[in-house]
């Protein structure tokens, strides 16, 4: 899908987030429409699952979001011997007290980098997975309401390697999107070598936003104007999944609303008040692929499947 | 037997057939004999007990004894299997019989097929209005049977009679087409069954007492004049028929042996009319007295007839001409002079006796007067005269003094003969009913009439009405008003109250055009109809080019509106279409899948001369239709219109 | 392949690569009088021959409405089918010699029901279907699978004789669709779980696990299994005793190609391999498969079962 700007001198809005693409763009070479869509995830107020093998760059990505929108960051190293006790937090007890003392875990953080959540055993990534859920933690018997905004950026290899678990199909509904960043292109690549790494550079991004004004912005993608016909448009492609012989079954109802979400959040930051046809097919790879399950295989539904469909449905 | 699932047939399909069978062997039972209609029914009956009870059908062992059995009786019947009554009865019990035979898919085609088969026989004994118009009726029904055995279980009766009336309306433009254009041929393209043409109405040559008075009960129409000019005065609308020369005594007969050719000198300017008659199955065609000039196919006989080369078996229009002012025959074959002054024997003494005093003392016009005094003065004029007996004149001269026109005609006579003038009977009709509505003169079978004809010497043959002197009023103003009340005419002449005799004209006339220009369209009808069109002489291949074009026409209108669809009704995707159709025409087509802003973006590639323009389009329609606003519809319109400059 | 066969082939070849919805346009439909309608031409001729005969004029009328009935009623025939959208739907696997059903949907967005529709992949095989105006209907076409593999929906007629059977109009649809077809599974018993290579993984009565207790013999329980010495001391009054252990919870089968005769063929090793995974299944193993090429790990469970039929369908010994 080709990343689309606004061609139209279609209303135009103060463009908060241009400076945020633009530094990660800086920092992250040649992935633009994948920052694109991982901030238009987090400004539907979704989770992100980033998914392709070590060393693309999953971290960093996280890491600069995180950095450039001003958000409390904490990053947790997923292992097979990590407890859920490790993300939700413990209680101890104090002697001079004489009472227990919960100290939170890392999950207690506005952006939670879940690094290689496959690595986990199914009992823990569901404890972070309820956590994305509920937006709360529920430990000895208390429950602890989680900072707002709360996003999970989860990365995950791919399932293939030895010693994983991948996950549950039920769970990787949760994920408002999934990107893979895949190999950066040759003029990136060349960037990235003579510039020696992007990590430290991470370190010396400061913030755009101010901690509170993301909510704000949040509220105002979502009021973003979706009209009838696009409406029947994303009725339209989420019937198609449930026919289409590529899929093994269709999308789910949450998934139209998740589509619908990312695709108003997409038309923001394009600078737009409405929501166009566009904005849902930019989407939709992201939203729809690890939601379906390809019929040849059983695994993610294919980029060409996703392609065929949007191909398959007339927009109204 | 099992049959394969797409070829059994529906049990809630099989009522359709019923009613398509009762609906199109019904009118039928009218004229077949009533053992037929007895049995077609009972089957019928039967077929629908078995469907209702949901029983087996009946073996070929019992089909076929009833099949046998029923053209068993048929053959006893007609003595015949062929013809037209015959073959309407076979149709009509093998479509019964074929109810007991409903079991796949196949069966019930046959029946429905049948059915349109049998609407056609219908024709062969009416072909009027209504007759059309229930005919119309069982084909929609027929068609919607036809529909549901092919639209299966889903269908409902309502939308099957729906689709039917839908396809009937839509190929009646075929069916006028097709009528005014598809090239006669007349008919017979071969000879006819014996059977094809009883039951016509009409006179007949011979005459005995009540033979008029029963053909006068009778309110059909015999034929219809138009005159070129204006309506001659009534009382001289004496339309010829047989001549009847022959008297044995209760009968009067034509004569059949041969007749010296007709001398007829015409007295006053002749009038010129055309005359659909009828058919009576008889060869006369009923010319105004005394025809001058022929249709080429018809000749004037000896008796100042009007003879058509074969019988008229169906409604056929002649072109006459006549004379109402003559002279016939002023010298005459002695011949005939002495056939016309017979008289059998030993009957009627008393009228002979009365005759030959007569003749001692007076000239001829004397005579003639004397026997026109003796019916007026006390004579009565009905249609329900006493039985007469073996000598019947003598009866009626001297004690019923009561008849009907072939009396008076028959006595005066006999009257003549007796006194030595020589003298016959004409049959024929006289007067009619001017129609105002469509101009045309409408004589009935209740017109019929007969009078007498003298040869005097010197002036020929002429025309003696002794009814007149009876009943003036029958001559002038017709038989409605000449009989008293409660005589037995039919109703419908019979009621004078002005808005019915204002209903029935406006009837008669409407079955006057359906008879001129729907039943009466025959080749030479067609020929005159596409000279109007602009295509004189047209000869079969203009016909079959004038038809195809017109079919061809039809058939493009309604693939339009098969393909037709509904149009857009928001203005927004209208325009937006218009200028997709604008861009399909400089060859970018837009995939149904592609968004605005991607077509915009190849436009600019491919067509950059149209991208500017096209932008403007697209804006304006993304915020007309995906926008948060109603009001861009002007901005989009305009834009349009710049893209389509 | 016939002249005839040919030229059909090129006639009415596929165009489009059969995963999006189509619409029926005019291109696509063919219509032929059907035998009924030359019945109908039979007769018509005949009542006109009639109507001529005795001079009809409205028997010509009658001949001639229902010409033009026959007309109209191809082309109301013709607009049955087009404008019908034909949509592809998906299709569940099955077993070698089971019918396989294709989902296909189509789509009535006129105002008037279409009725009598008839879709046949196998010619004798004809599935009837009507959409109602304005509405969508499902349909499912059988399609008999003949051997494991991909078994792809052949060329599928749409036709239809609605509204008069005078005429046939049909379509060929190619929805590129296909459906996986399992082996046929040949009933074998199960191999013995014991001389698996990976036979560290064992459990149940291996005998490395600590002693649990002792259970009832079942009838299926081999006679090697009784716990004869624990038995004995019932002296036949109770039921035989077989020996538990505890740690491995479920027996682990490692299904081998290498387990089956060699000297069958490829095609009944396979069947029987796939009669040990349906009875594994059944039996709520743990198992896992090995074939040329390809080795799925144990495992159990719906998913693992289809996972494990899918590789022996499109395996290549």
């Amino acid at each position: 899908m080709m990343f689309k700007s606004t061609l139209s001198g279609l209303a135009g809005r103060p463009r908060a987030f241009d400076g945020v693409l633009e530094q990660a763009g800086r920092i992250i070479l040649g992935k633009d429409h994948e920052i694109r869509l991982a901030i238009a995830c987090l400004l539907a107020n979704g989770h992100l699952l980033i998914e392709d093998l070590p060393g693309m760059g999953k971290t960093t990505l996280a890491h600069t979001l995180a950095r450039l929108l001003g958000l409390h960051f904490s990053r947790i190293q997923f292992t097979s011997d990590l407890l859920p006790a490790d993300i939700t937090g413990v209680s101890i007890f104090e002697r001079d007290k004489s009472e227990f003392r919960f100290l939170p875990g890392p999950v207690f953080a506005q952006l939670v980098l879940a690094d290689e959540i496959n690595r986990a055993t199914p009992k823990t990534q569901s404890a972070l997975l309820e956590a994305m859920e509920e937006g709360q933690v529920t430990a000895e018997g208390q429950t602890r309401m989680l900072p707002t905004p709360f996003f999970v950026i989860a990365t995950q290899n791919p399932a293939h390697q030895i010693g994983t678990f991948p996950l549950p199909e039920s769970q990787l509904d949760r994920f408002l999107m999934r990107l893979e960043l895949g190999y950066p292109d040759r003029a990136a690549e060349r960037a990235l070598l003579a510039a020696g790494g992007q990590r430290r550079r991470v370190e010396e991004l400061t913030p755009l936003l101010a901690p509170d004004e993301l909510p704000a912005l949040q509220l105002e993608a979502s009021n973003i104007h979706a009209a009838g016909p696009l409406i029947d448009y994303v009725q339209a492609l989420v019937e198609a999944t449930r026919q289409n012989p590529a899929f093994q079954h269709g999308l789910s109802p949450r998934a139209g609303l998740a589509l619908l979400a990312a695709a108003r959040a997409w038309a923001w930051l394009a600078g737009r008040d409405m929501v166009l046809p566009d904005d849902v097919q930019a989407v939709l790879p992201a939203v729809a692929r690890h939601r379906l399950r390809s019929a040849q295989g059983g695994g993610y539904a294919l980029a060409e499947d996703i392609a065929a469909l949007i191909r398959s449905v007339a927009i109204p | 037997m099992s049959t394969p699932a797409r070829e059994a047939l529906d049990r809630h399909a099989t009522p359709w057939l019923f009613a398509t069978a009762l609906a199109t062997t019904a009118p039928h039972f009218m004229h077949q004999p009533p053992w037929l209609s007895a049995v077609a029914g009972a089957l019928l009956l039967w077929a629908v007990w078995l469907w209702w009870k949901d029983q087996r059908l009946p073996g070929r062992w019992i089909l076929i004894p009833l099949v046998g059995a029923g053209s068993a009786g048929i053959l006893f019947e007609f003595h015949t299997l062929f013809g037209r009554d015959a073959g309407v009865a076979m149709l009509v019990m093998f479509m019964n019989m074929k109810l007991l035979e409903l079991k796949s898919q196949r069966d019930a085609t046959v029946v429905v097929t049948l059915g349109y088969f049998l609407l056609l026989t219908h024709y062969l004994y009416s072909q009027s209005i209504p007759t059309g118009l229930w005919l119309l009726a069982t084909m929609w029904l027929v068609t919607a049977t036809l529909i549901r055995l092919h639209g299966g279980p889903s269908s409902r009766p309502r939308d099957t009679l729906r689709h039917a009336g839908l396809l009937c309306l839509q190929a009646i433009p075929f069916m006028l087409v097709l009528f005014l254009l598809f090239p006669r041929i007349s008919g017979p393209l071969w000879g006819l069954p014996s059977d094809a043409f009883t039951g016509k109405t009409g006179l007949s040559d011979s005459m005995s007492p009540g033979s008029i008075a029963q053909l006068v009960q009778n309110g059909d129409i015999a034929f219809r004049v138009r005159f070129d000019g204006a309506l001659p005065p009534r009382q001289k609308l004496y339309w010829r028929g047989p001549v009847m020369e022959q008297f044995d005594g209760t009968t009067w007969h034509q004569y059949k042996g041969r007749q010296p050719a007709a001398q007829l000198e015409s007295l006053s300017p002749p009038i010129g009319y055309e005359s659909t008659l009828e058919a009576h199955n008889q060869r006369w065609l009923l010319a105004l007295d005394a025809p001058v000039a022929l249709p080429p196919e018809a000749a004037l006989s000896g008796t100042l007839t009007a003879i058509n080369s074969k019988p008229v078996h169906e409604r056929q229009r002649f072109r006459l001409t006549s004379s109402l002012d003559y002279r016939f025959n002023p010298s005459e074959d002695p011949l005939v002079l002495r056939r016309n002054l017979a008289l059998p024997a030993n009957r009627n003494p008393q009228s002979r006796a009365l005759a030959a005093q007569w003749r001692a003392a007076n000239a001829p016009e004397a005579i003639i007067a004397k026997a026109l005094a003796l019916f007026a003065a006390d004579f009565t004029y009905t249609l329900q005269p006493p039985l007469l007996g073996v000598h019947g004149i003598d009866d009626f001269l001297f004690q019923t003094k009561r008849g009907f026109c072939e009396h008076y005609a028959a006595a005066f006579v006999v009257l003549m003969r007796g006194a030595g003038i020589p003298a016959r009977v004409v049959g024929g009709y006289q007067g009619g009913e001017f129609n105002p509505l469509d101009g045309y003169l409408v004589v009935r079978q209740s017109d019929a009439h007969a009078w007498a004809e003298v040869w005097l010497d010197g002036q020929g043959w002429r025309r003696v009405d002794p009814t007149a002197a009876v009943s003036p009023n029958r001559i002038e103003t017709g038989i409605a008003d000449a009989l008293a009340f409660g005589e037995p005419l039919p109703m419908l002449i019979q009621i004078r109250a002005d808005w019915i005799r204002t209903l029935r004209y406006r009837w008669e006339a409407i079955n006057n055009a359906w008879n001129q220009s729907v039943l009466g369209y025959d080749p030479q009808r067609q020929r005159e109809f596409l000279a109007r069109l602009g295509l004189p002489d047209a000869d079969w291949r203009s016909l079959t080019i004038a038809l195809g074009s017109a079919c061809g026409l039809l058939v493009a209108g309604l693939m339009g509106w098969a393909l037709y669809k509904q149009p857009q009704r928001d203005p927004v995707v209208r325009l937006w279409h218009q200028a997709l159709r604008h861009l399909a025409r400089r060859k970018v087509d837009c995939a149904p899948w592609e968004t605005p802003l991607d077509l915009a973006r190849r436009v600019r590639e491919q067509r950059p001369e149209l991208a500017e323009a096209f932008q403007r389009v697209v804006d304006a329609y993304l915020v007309a239709r995906y926008g948060n606003t109603d009001k861009h519809l002007k901005t989009l319109r305009d834009a349009v219109a710049r893209l389509r400059q | 392949m016939g002249i005839v066969a040919t030229l059909k082939q090129k006639l009415f070849r596929w165009q489009s690569d059969g995963t999006a919805p189509l619409r029926l346009g005019q291109r696509r439909i063919f219509i032929v009088p059907s035998r009924g309608g030359l019945l109908y031409a039979l007769a018509l001729i005949v009542m006109l021959i009639g109507a001529i005969n005795y001079n009809l004029a409205l028997g010509h009328a009658l001949v001639f409405l229902l010409a033009g009935l026959g007309v109209v009623g191809m082309i109301h025939t013709f607009r049955n089918l087009h404008g019908l959208i034909v949509t592809p739907g998906r299709s569940g696997p099955v077993f070698a010699g089971e019918t396989a059903h294709f989902e296909l949907m189509l789509d009535n967005d006129r105002p008037t029901p279409r009725l009598g529709l008839e879709l046949e992949a196998e010619s004798g095989n004809p599935v009837f279907a009507t959409v109602n105006r304005k509405k969508s209907s499902k349909l499912n076409i059988p399609v008999s699978s003949k051997s494991r593999g991909w078994l792809t929906l052949p060329r599928v007629r749409l036709s239809t004789r609605y509204p008069l059977g005078l005429y046939t109009a049909w379509a060929y649809l190619q929805p590129a669709m296909r459906c996986l077809v399992y082996p046929q599974p040949i009933a074998a018993p199960l191999p013995d779980s014991s001389p698996t290579p990976l036979g560290g993984e064992r459990s149940g009565d291996g005998g490395q696990e600590d002693f649990a207790g002792f259970r009832d013999r079942q009838p299926a329980d081999s006679p090697r299994h009784v716990a004869w010495k624990a038995s004995a001391r019932n002296a036949g009054e109770g039921p035989l005793l077989i020996k538990q252990f505890a740690g491995g919870a479920q027996v682990e089968l490692m299904l081998d190609w290498q387990l089956t005769d060699a000297a069958l063929s490829d095609e009944t090793r396979i069947g029987i391999l796939t009669g040990w995974v349906l009875a594994a299944d059944a039996a709520d193993a743990h198992y896992g498969l090995r074939l040329p090429g390809i080795d799925i790990p144990t495992g159990s469970g719906e998913r693992h079962r289809q996972l494990c039929l899918e590789a022996l369908a499109l395996c290549q010994p």
